[in-house]
Parts: structure tokens; sequence; C-alpha cells
């Protein structure tokens, strides 16, 4: 009897860890679901923003690097998780040197291209080379300025491990005509995830790449949905000769261009905020934390299409209010999941590391997501 | 006095809710826990505390990388006395972000008006004459062969439009010397004519036909010679590079819908610049005709034929969108005798 009774209550405890398959750093600390709020507001960002660009016009675009970083510190600083925010420390100083070797490049780019385009191949083949390191270096600067709760985040890619990520991989999906595109997505979203780190804690994934095959098909059925609509509504106006003027012409104008609106717009948002959410659900930091992300494809769609509108009909004046609009709904709609108590976490020596990828990137406008 | 927030040891986050004060030899600030005890201390002078923006929390930031965060920004101001920064008294103030809006839009019309065309000007005056023969060798390199063929004029229709050329060289006051023409068989191009920026001078077969009298090729001539007087191709240059980058470096903060937004504002800068230099090249070139006493009409009638062929009755579309003004309008001022 005492025996049975024994090993009953043996098996109940062994028993335990495999109910929740989410190990728990420490076990007396309950799990609390905390999700993303920002709290900054259109009206004070306006003025900050207005009064920066004026003071980088008097001071002839010196004074940009510190208003980057002031705008920046903005969003981070009014991002929260819980009763804290995110903190951005980058100094202006390194980023106006990267700026000015960005400027130097861009400068020296747009004479090329007018004075001897043959010599345009050149400029290529070096950015593509450089590239890699671009990627790689804009992300460590950001991850190193970051911070919560007096924490770091660093990143540790390799120039390599872009390469792979994002050139190689994209000239395979290439070669294989895009069946394989969902793994060089994948590539790249393991290049980000695995490579950032909390404290000493590391970010970890498992995305399913069959999920990225659904979103990738999803995608490809709307475009086809879009091109057999618009097909249909050309088949219609020239089957009836209605001609152009009538009502029917308008309408099928209407249709035809709100179905390349769909296409051109619509699909890169689709794609963007599914793979998020999926790259965002299957992350996990340490052994405690998972997140939970779920931006709406219509909700951002919309956001990013009046937001556009309303900001070029406003000459801009709309563009403080439009970049808090979206920044408080992707915080709302991610949430962090894992011990209340995060004082294990513990900073790790850094450097700050050289703005110039990160300048030389943003110049040339490319944008890694996330 | 003490302020409430949050304490966290260096690199940690691990926090404890705690309290700043001045400690009580005046110099230093000290974070106390709740029982009193002292978490961190430090002279004044050695600690950094972050600068007020918006609303966010202050972080006290002491030298072995201890931080205490506080919302209570007025409280952290009065420990400072003074030393917060100016920046932010500015950016919290309507007023002044109406008065930098206006600031904004003066300056980027000026820098617009007068900001690049004279440093493009002042650039394209630098430029040795021997890089602009560079560019212009490589342009040509580039066009020869391709969209430009050899003339298809016969050899006597050739040298009299070079007669004409040499003549309306020889009034221009710089001196004949200074400029070349070259005659080339351009089908795809049509009737066209263009200075390259070393001051040669492209005229097409096309149109050459196309002219009635020699009066007409005279003015096309004396159009592209003021291009090259002026530089234009060279300006141009400068324009292309100097107006996205200027952009770029303002904007440096909007990337999101830069593109878009900025490349199309950048193209009409472009082609108004370029309407500019057209108009000047017109008006140089009529008073050069008037001066020896050749009608500029002609060079009117020449631009509404050309018009008419390459755009049919109803024009070219828009002024505003093109390179160069309205047709009509230019005849019109070709046309207007000139100011006494």
């Amino acid at each position: 009897m005492a025996w049975r009774f024994y090993g009953r209550l043996y098996r109940i405890e062994a028993g335990k860890p495999d109910m929740d398959t989410r190990p728990l750093t420490a076990p007396q600390a309950p799990a609390v679901r905390n999700t993303l709020r920002f709290e900054g507001s259109a009206g004070e960002y306006f003025k900050i923003w207005i009064v920066n660009i004026a003071l980088t016009i008097v001071t002839l675009g010196i004074f940009s690097a510190w208003a980057k970083v002031r705008s920046k510190r903005y969003f981070y600083g009014n991002t929260y998780i819980g009763t804290h925010a995110f903190d951005y420390h980058a100094a202006p100083l390194r980023i106006l040197l990267g700026r000015a070797i960005a400027f130097g490049f861009l400068l020296a780019y747009s004479l090329t291209a007018a004075i001897s385009p043959r010599l345009i191949g050149f400029w290529y083949l070096l950015f593509l080379a450089a590239l890699p390191w671009l990627i790689k270096s804009s992300l460590r600067f950001a991850a190193r300025n970051t911070s919560y709760c007096n924490v770091r985040f660093d990143f540790h890619g390799t120039y390599w491990g872009a390469l792979t990520a994002f050139v190689f991989w994209q000239l395979i999906a290439t070669v294989t005509l895009f069946t394989t595109l969902p793994f060089a997505h994948r590539a790249r979203d393991y290049y980000n995830i695995y490579n950032h780190s909390f404290g000493q804690a590391s970010f970890k994934a498992d995305i399913p790449v069959g999920k990225l095959y659904k979103i990738y098909l999803a995608a490809l059925a709307m475009i086809a949905g879009a091109l057999i609509v618009a097909a249909l509504s050309y088949g219609l106006l020239t089957g009836t000769k209605a001609g152009s003027g009538g009502p029917l012409w308008a309408l099928t104008v209407a249709i035809t261009s709100l179905a390349g609106m769909v296409v051109v717009l619509g699909i890169p948002v689709f794609i963007g905020a599914r793979t998020f959410n999926l790259a965002v659900n299957s992350t996990r930091l340490g052994d405690g934390y998972i997140f939970e992300s779920n931006v709406s494809a219509g909700r951002l769609t919309w956001i990013v299409l009046s937001n556009f509108l309303l900001t070029v009909a406003t000459l801009g004046l709309l563009y403080p209010w439009a970049r808090v609009r979206r920044a408080r709904y992707m915080a709302n709609c991610i949430s962090v999941t894992g011990p209340e108590d995060i004082g294990i976490f513990q900073s790790m020596p850094v450097l700050a590391g050289s703005a110039v990828g990160e300048e030389v990137a943003s110049f040339f406008d490319i944008d890694f997501g996330l | 006095m003490q302020l409430s927030g949050f304490y966290f040891p260096p690199g940690s986050a691990r926090q404890t809710e705690a309290s700043l004060c001045i400690a009580t030899d005046g110099k230093s600030l000290e974070v106390r826990e709740g029982n009193g005890a002292v978490l961190a201390g430090a002279p004044l002078r050695h600690i950094a505390v972050t600068s007020r923006l918006g609303s966010l929390r202050r972080k006290v930031e002491f030298p072995d990388g201890a931080i205490f965060e506080t919302a209570d920004n007025d409280g952290i101001d009065a420990f400072l006395k003074g030393r917060s920064g100016t920046l932010s008294r500015l950016e919290r103030s309507w007023r002044l972000a109406a008065l930098s809006l206006v600031a904004i839009v003066a300056c980027t019309a000026l820098f617009i008006l007068y900001g690049i065309p004279s440093s493009a000007g002042w650039l394209a005056q630098q430029t040795p004459p021997s890089v602009a023969r560079i560019i212009t060798d490589q342009a040509l390199r580039t066009m020869d062969g391709n969209i430009l063929l050899p003339t298809k004029l016969s050899p006597v229709r050739q040298q009299q439009i070079r007669n004409r050329f040499a003549t309306v060289a020889g009034w221009e006051a710089r001196g004949a010397g200074h400029y070349n023409l070259l005659l080339r068989n351009a089908p795809h191009i049509g009737p066209n004519a263009f200075a390259l920026p070393d001051g040669r001078i492209v005229m097409t077969d096309q149109l050459v036909l196309m002219a009635r009298t020699d009066t007409e090729i005279d003015g096309v001539l004396a159009h592209e010679m003021a291009h090259a007087n002026h530089a234009h191709g060279l300006r141009s240059v400068y324009q292309a590079s100097l107006v996205p980058a200027a952009i770029a470096f303002i904007t440096g903060d909007a990337s999101q819908f830069a593109q878009m937004a900025v490349i199309l504002p950048a193209i009409l800068l472009q082609s108004a610049y370029s309407r500019k230099f057209e108009q000047q090249a017109d008006d140089d070139a009529a008073a050069l005709l008037r001066g020896h006493g050749e009608d500029p009409g002609q060079l009117a009638d020449f631009l509404e034929r050309m018009e008419l062929k390459s755009c049919g009755k109803t024009g070219c579309g828009p002024s505003w969108l093109g390179t160069h003004p309205a047709t009509a309008a230019r005849a019109a001022r070709l046309r207007r005798a000139p100011a006494p």
C-alpha cells in the first residue's frame, strides 16, 4: 500500500514537466502575459519633430544626427512592456560620421550616374559585396544601442552569415523559379533571430517552413484572384462594347484599379504581416519567455495606405501622427509571456559599434523589416 | 526633497523601488531604498542624466553603471538646477513649433529658388574644361552608333549648315573657337539639337530637313550656343546630383515613405530648372538674332512646326511636367519686341 502510494506520487511529480512543455527558469515565479503599449502622443511628437527639422536646416544638416537619436529615443522610450520602456542609446556623433560617409557615397554614386553611366555597374558590384556587411553592422548597431531595464541587446551575426541568408538563399530561390522562396525567407528570419541576444540570454526560433509556404501560396492566390478580376472586367468591357465614358467603363476602371492597388500595396503588407506574426510566434528568449504577435494584414494595409495618403495630402504635416498611429497599432499586436521577475538578466560587456553601416544602409533605403 | 523611481544595479535588470535625494554634503546624489539603506551615490559632476524628451522617464546614470529611473521630469530638472537642456524647452512650445514650420517652408523655398541653382552654377564654373571634355566624350561614346548615326545629308547641305554655324558663332561674344558642330542622323530621336557640357552642339538630320529657312537654323544654333555659354549642361549634371542628395539629407529621418514621396518632387524640380534654362537660351538667341538683323519669330515658327509634328494639334501635355516650357508661351516670348 505504502509502496504504491509513494510510487504514484513519484510518477505524478515526474509527469509534471511533461504537461507544461515550456520550461520555467524559476519554478516559483508564475508566467505573466504583457502586451506591448505605445504611450507617445502625436501632438507631443509633432513639436519634437518640427523643431528638430528646423534645427537641422539651420545647422546645414549637422543636427540631423541628434534629431534622429531624439526621434528614436521617443519611440523606444514610449514602448512599454509592463512597467518599463525600451531605451535607445546611440551617440549622435557616431551617427553623424556614418551619415557623412553615406552622403559621400550617394554624391559619388549620383555623379557617376550623370557623368559616365557605364561605371554604374562598378557601383552595383561594390554595393552587392558590401550588402552583407551593411546588414550585419546595421543590425548590430541597432541592437547594441537598445536596452530594456538597464540590460542591452546585442547582435552576433557575421558577414558570411548575412551573405548566406540574404544573397545565397535568394540566388537559390531565383534559380528554382521562386519555389524555394519560403526557405530563403526563413534563412533571413533565422539570421535575424538567432544572432540577437538580450543580456546573457539568446533568442531562438523554430519556424515551420510549411506555414511560410502557406503564406506565400495565399499571396499567390490573391495575385491570381486580382488578375482574374481585372481580366473579367476587361472582358466584360470589350464583350459589351460599352466604349469609353459610359458608366460601365467607369465601373471597370474602378474595379481594375482596385485590383491593381490590392496587388501593389496589399500583397507585400500581407506577406510582411503574416510572416512577422509567424516569426514572432515562433521566437523564444532564454528558457522562459515566449512571444505572440497578431498583426492583421487588412488593418495594417489600411493604416499604411491611409497614413501615406494623409501624409502626402498634408505635405508631410501629418507624418508624426501617422508614425505614432502605426507604432501604437504594432505595439498592441505584440505580447510577451514569461516570469514577471526579470532580475536574472544581466548586461554583457559590449562595444557600441560603428554607425557607418547603419547610416549607409538607411541612406540607400535598405529595410530589413521588423 | 526626494524623487521616487526605480533603481537598477550596474548592468542588471534586478530593479528595486527607491528614491533619489541630495546627500548631506549638497554636492552628491544618493539612491536610497525604502528602509533608508544607500544603494548608490556619487558627486553630481560624475553623474550623467539623460536629456528631457517629451514625457519619457529620465535616467540618472552613476559612474559604475547603476541607474536610477524616474518619471518625475520637473523634479530631476530642479535637482540639476538649470543644467537641463534648452532643447526640450524648445520642443514643448506650440508657438516655436509654428515658427519652425514657417522657417522650414521659407528655407526650403530659398534653397530651391537660389541655393541649388547658384551652387550648381558655382560648381560648373569651377569645373576645368578638361573634365567637361571627358564627360562629353563619354556621353558621345554612349550615343554614337546607338541612337546617333553618321549624317546622311549631302556634302553640299552639310557645308551650308556649317557656314551658318560659323556665321552665328562669329556673332557670339566669346568668339567662334568655343563651339563645335556635330551633324548626326537620329531616326529614333527625330528633329532635335542639343548642347553637350563642353560646348559641342549636336544637330540631327531630321531637324535640318524640317527647317524651311536659314534663319530657322540660325535660331536653333543660337539657342544651343546660349546653352553652351551658360554651361547649362554641366549645371544640369550638378543639379541632378544635388536635388536628391539635399532631399535625402534633410529627410534622412523619414525613410519610410521617402522613396515615393521624394522622387516625384525631385523630378518636378529638375524639370522646373530645365524650363528656366530653356527660357534663358531662348532670350539670348532672340537678342543675338535681332542684333544681326534676323527675325526671332522664325525660330518661333520652327518650334510650332516641331510641336505639331511630334504631338499633333492637341499639344504636348501640361508644361509643368515637361523639361521645356509650353511651345505657345515660348513662341509668344520670341515674337515679342525686345524691351527698350
